[in-house]
């Protein structure tokens, strides 16, 4: 080891806080870093691979129903590889007590290895292609758990009118059911009251009388095929059958969820870590510019001694280097953990199998890189200034400390005002304006996080209670297996219990306008409606108008339609062939979820040439007496749901937990860049006036007052840091909304006014424990030394 | 007398400008320096000794002229040239020893072995110069006398052909100035090193093979002295 290592360790040594509080913030950097990318590695990766190896769809079309044979005439298109047909269909399930919940029975080919969309057995056995003897289904792993239902047990469906029993016989999963929601306008999943039931076609076919039909084609586009020309021959060949839809994999609701996941890590992976190494290069670059202006002397006599500048600056460079290694070294195996964490949490979220938790050692060596470049180029321009010191000059004298008036001193009045160690402090300001920038920046740094972290919760708080408080003022929603006369079950209101109902149409639709089209969901509501209520992304109330539509703005955007314009609305129920009507766009909706477009009652039933259908009610009740008619409900036979918001809301709560978790690991990351920052900051002020104090304490100044010269300036660092993050945090989160809307939301940008005091006070109660420790060395302060030692 | 040329300057000046003002530290000065002699710089304060001694060591440049060591031209600014001068054939001792704080005796001795390639050991340098026991020591658990002893041998381990030393007893009192002279005058005959020495004090010019004194920036007379005396017998 040469002796200028040894000396940089001392260096090191001597100055050990601050060179752990740098390390502290790039290792921070680095575990983000680490976590996030090998998180996002790992999970792209599984996705990948499952996706292939379980061949995922390229493109859903759904019928009414087809016979099978029409499989074969969309696999002899050109540019389609591969289609299978299948039958989906949403059943209700029988639950103990009588709850209905809602089932998505899909049926398999037996044996599997050509078909689409193939099957991954997680537990149990499989299925087998045999149509007799009791009906084998396997579940999806959050129903089974939420449910305690094992292999072994059996379970009620009600499947063509008739009650069906099935046998657990394992759980598996498969590349649409990653994430498994009853539809994209879903805000959470809700295992307790979605399942996936998956059993072979033929007894699929067989339960829900429909042998030898489909309702489902998945089809595999061959690479680089033109998807919508051959979505258009599809649904040519499907037309006769009732096309109700089709979408392409990129808006399937299970991959929309993943993918959005997806992007979100690695847009952090990209950014968080640099905010981090940025305000690490800061603070320093001002330790070592202000370490080797404290160093003139010495530089000056290793000049003499023959060192040329490029080892002399060398020297001061390491020091940076020696940050990042450290860091790197640290944050390599907390990243590690923190990935562990990460893919636990995944694993929980997303039914993956084979979920690789692999380090990706080609981001480990980008962190030694990045953390390594981002020590030499801070150290780099730091030690620039080595290159003009002059030997001879360096010897003969210390550059006198610039005593400099500030500019706040041309407000005399003002500057009479302040008392002198005011006075000492804003001069002490003025004089490290490098300094007290960076400061300042890396404040508003760990303020933005920390805005950030919080808005989240904000957001999705909003947006509950916008859900459950606003929107839907419901208990029940009681959907039913086929449309209903609502004039058929108007004697429910006269249940003591029930104290409103409200009826409701779902009409699914295709909109055309301008030679393009998009499927969409209706919903009809009597535009007096009270229990669920329509209100757009900024909290404000629409009206359902009586005739025409209220349009979504998502469809309204991808077909160019305004306000006025006529649109040509098709319907897809699947009962009785499909009609088409033009409406008038009323107005124009966007809601923070789901799509958004309505129309009042009637029209959903004249769109369907139909009077007083309703495919659902509302019900608002006595709260005191809930469970009993929710039993007489579960009970009744075109009952296909139940569903109440409060339960949704409990759900919902749960899983909210696990997001709180990363919540919180974010604000300590935050609030730690925001400690270490200030204890730098005090630190370096502390040694620069060690002398000045220490003239103080032999004046008579106490330790307090004396600490609290150094404290008016960290204080001024952190006010105007708070005060400048806090707006800038609201602005990133918008920069984030605006990055990251998926179809399924569009937050608005909230954040409550309480959360800007959280925030400032957690920012302050961070700052304040990087003073305290800093604040240390005012006890230690031994004037004798202090006065003796000239640096 | 030796007189074999090291290194000559020609028409030397150097000239500070602090603002408005400008300081002509040093006329123009043409000057030969031998090898192996021991030459004694004397002037009062602010004649431009150390300004002379520091374009002599290569640690600041001319205003103008030309210096030459050997064959080697070193005053056209060239930065690395001056660099290598410094480190190759230069070893310097300063007034205030200037060690540096943050590494013990036998660090700042080994800091400047480490510059060449083929030092004097730092152990026999350390004990030549009496402080072998004392290596361990950081410079501020170091009397004067014995951190100037170090400065010496730190100079002397990457054994240059030229010692310079600005006042190096000018902060030491009488018994530990004359040990200091002694060394250095030991150095010059036991290494054949050529020694410069700046001074204020007279009777240092005893002991030298020539003296040079200095007036306003000018360099008033050159001295041969035939007889030097040992440091022994000088008196002040
Ligand atoms: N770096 C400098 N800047 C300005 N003036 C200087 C500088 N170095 C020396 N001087 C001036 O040059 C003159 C000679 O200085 P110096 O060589 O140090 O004298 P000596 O060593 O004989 O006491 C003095 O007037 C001094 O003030
Ligand atoms: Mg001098």
């Amino acid at each position: 080891m040469t002796i200028l290592t040894r000396r940089l360790f001392r260096t090191i040594q001597a100055g050990r806080g601050q060179f752990l509080a740098l390390v502290l913030i790039v290792t921070l950097g680095v575990i983000i870093y680490i976590g996030m990318s090998s998180s996002y590695n790992n999970l792209s990766r599984s996705q990948q691979q499952f996706y292939q190896d379980y061949a995922f769809a390229d493109y859903t079309f759904q019928v009414v129903k087809a016979p099978e044979s029409i499989v074969a005439r969309v696999e002899a298109l050109p540019g389609v590889l591969n289609a299978s047909g299948r039958i989906q269909k949403d059943v209700p399930i029988i639950k103990e007590g009588q709850e209905r919940i809602t089932g998505r029975l899909t049926g398999y080919s037996l044996p599997m290895e050509n078909e689409l969309n193939r099957l991954h057995l997680l537990s149990g056995r499989q299925l087998e292609p045999t149509a007799s003897g009791k009906v084998a289904v396997l579940l999806d792993p959050q129903y089974a758990r939420a449910n305690l239902l094992a292999p072994g047990q059996d379970m009620e469906i009600i499947a063509d009118g008739k009650k069906v029993s099935l046998a657990v016989i394992g759980t598996a999963t498969s590349p649409e059911f990653i994430y498994p929601m009853k539809d994209a306008g879903s805000l959470f999943p809700e295992p307790e009251r979605f399942g996936i039931l998956m059993l072979s076609q033929l007894q699929a076919q067989q339960i829900l009388g429909l042998p030898g039909q489909i309702n489902q084609l998945l089809v595999d586009l061959a690479p680089g095929v033109d998807e919508e020309k051959i979505k258009e021959q599809v649904e040519k060949i499907l037309a006769p059958y009732g096309n109700i839809t089709s979408y392409p994999r990129k808006d399937q609701s299970s991959h929309l969820v993943l993918q959005a996941e997806l992007d979100g890590i690695k847009l952090f992976a990209l950014t968080l870590p640099f905010i981090f190494f940025l305000v690490a290069a800061g603070i320093q670059f001002i330790i070592l510019t202000r370490l080797i202006r404290s160093q003139r002397l010495p530089i000056g006599v290793m000049k003499a001694l023959g060192f040329d500048n490029c080892r002399i600056m060398w020297h001061y460079t390491s020091y940076g280097l020696a940050v990042g290694l450290v860091a790197a070294i640290l944050g390599t195996g907390l990243g590690i953990a923190l990935t562990a964490v990460l893919n636990n949490l995944y694993a929980q979220f997303f039914n993956l199998p084979n979920m690789t938790n692999e380090i990706n050692f080609r981001v480990v060596l980008y962190s030694f890189l990045i953390t390594s470049l981002v020590g030499i180029a801070s150290g780099f321009f730091a030690s620039r200034s080595v290159i003009r010191i002059n030997p001879a000059e360096a010897m003969r004298t210390q550059p006198p400390s610039s005593g400099r008036r500030t500019p706040l001193e041309s407000w005399y009045w003002f500057w009479q005002q302040l008392s002198s160690s005011w006075k000492m402090s804003l001069r002490s300001i003025f004089r490290n304006r490098g300094r007290f920038a960076v400061s300042v920046l890396g404040i508003i740094s760990s303020v933005v996080l920390l805005v950030f972290s919080c808005f989240s919760l904000d957001a999705t708080d909003y947006l509950m209670n916008q859900n459950f408080e606003q929107i839907n003022r419901y208990d029940y929603m009681i959907r039913f297996t086929e449309p209903v006369k609502y004039s058929e079950i108007l004697d429910w209101t006269r249940w003591n219990e029930v104290q409103r109902m409200e009826p409701m149409m779902e009409v699914p639709v295709k909109l055309h306008a301008g030679g393009e089209s998009k499927d969409e969901v209706l919903l009809g509501m009597t535009p007096s409606n009270r229990l669920k209520r329509v209100y757009d992304k900024l909290g404000q109330e629409r009206q359902i108008p009586e005739e025409g539509i209220l349009l979504g703005k998502r469809v309204a955007d991808k077909l160019g339609l305004q306000v006025g314009d006529e649109v040509v609305v098709e319907t897809t129920l699947g009962i009785g062939p499909s009609r088409s009507s033009r409406l008038t766009i009323m107005g124009i909706n966007e809601p923070m979820t789901g799509s958004g477009s309505y129309v009042s009652l009637a029209t959903a039933n004249s769109l369907l040439e139909e009077q007083e259908l309703a495919s659902a009610v509302l019900l608002k009740l006595d709260a005191a007496r809930m469970p009993s008619v929710e039993n007489r409900l579960q009970e009744m036979s075109r009952v296909a749901s139940v569903s109440s918001p409060a339960r949704e809301r409990e759900t919902f709560e749960q899983l909210m937990g696990t997001t709180t978790t990363s919540i919180a690991i974010m604000i300590l990351f935050a609030g730690l860049l925001g400690l270490a920052i200030i204890y730098n900051s005090s630190v370096m002020t502390f040694n620069e006036r060690q002398r000045e104090l220490a003239s103080l304490r032999v004046l008579g100044y106490s330790r307090g007052e004396v600490s609290g010269l150094l404290r008016k300036e960290t204080w001024m660092q952190a006010l105007l840091g708070i005060a400048l993050g806090l707006p800038a945090g609201k602005a990133a989160g918008a920069a984030y909304i605006a990055s990251a809307s998926t179809e399924l939301y569009s937050f608005p940008v909230i954040i409550y006014p309480r959360t800007y005091f959280i925030v400032a006070g957690l920012a302050l109660f961070f700052v304040w424990i990087g003073q305290q420790l800093a604040i240390r060395k005012v006890e230690r302060l031994d004037m004798v030394e202090a006065l003796k030692n000239q640096d | 007398m030796p007189n074999e040329v090291l290194l000559s300057l020609s028409d030397i000046s150097k000239t500070y400008t602090m603002g408005e003002v400008k300081v002509e530290a040093l006329k123009s000065t043409s000057l030969e320096i031998y090898r192996g002699e021991l030459l004694v710089i004397l002037g009062p304060s602010g004649s431009g000794k150390s300004t002379l001694l520091n374009l002599i060591g290569g640690i600041d440049t001319p205003s103008s002229g030309q210096m030459l060591f050997g064959q080697q031209l070193l005053s056209n600014g060239r930065e690395k040239a001056l660099t290598r001068y410094r480190r190759q054939e230069v070893g310097f001792v300063f007034q205030f020893y200037n060690l540096i704080a943050d590494l013990t005796a036998a660090e700042n001795v080994a800091l400047a072995a480490e510059l060449v390639a083929e030092p004097l050991a730092v152990d026999d340098v350390l004990r030549d110069v009496n402080l072998w026991e004392r290596q361990d020591h950081f410079p501020s658990q170091l009397s004067g006398g014995e951190q100037q002893r170090v400065a010496i041998a730190r100079a002397m381990v990457k054994s240059p052909p030229l010692l310079l030393c600005d006042e190096p007893t000018g902060a030491l009192d009488y018994e530990t100035g004359k040990m200091v002279l002694r060394l250095l005058r030991d150095i010059q005959k036991n290494h054949a090193s050529t020694v410069i020495i700046v001074t204020h004090n007279t009777a240092i010019a005893d002991m030298a093979d020539r003296v040079l004194r200095m007036r306003s920036g000018l360099v008033a007379e050159i001295v041969i002295n035939e007889n030097p005396l040992p440091p022994e017998r000088i008196e002040w």
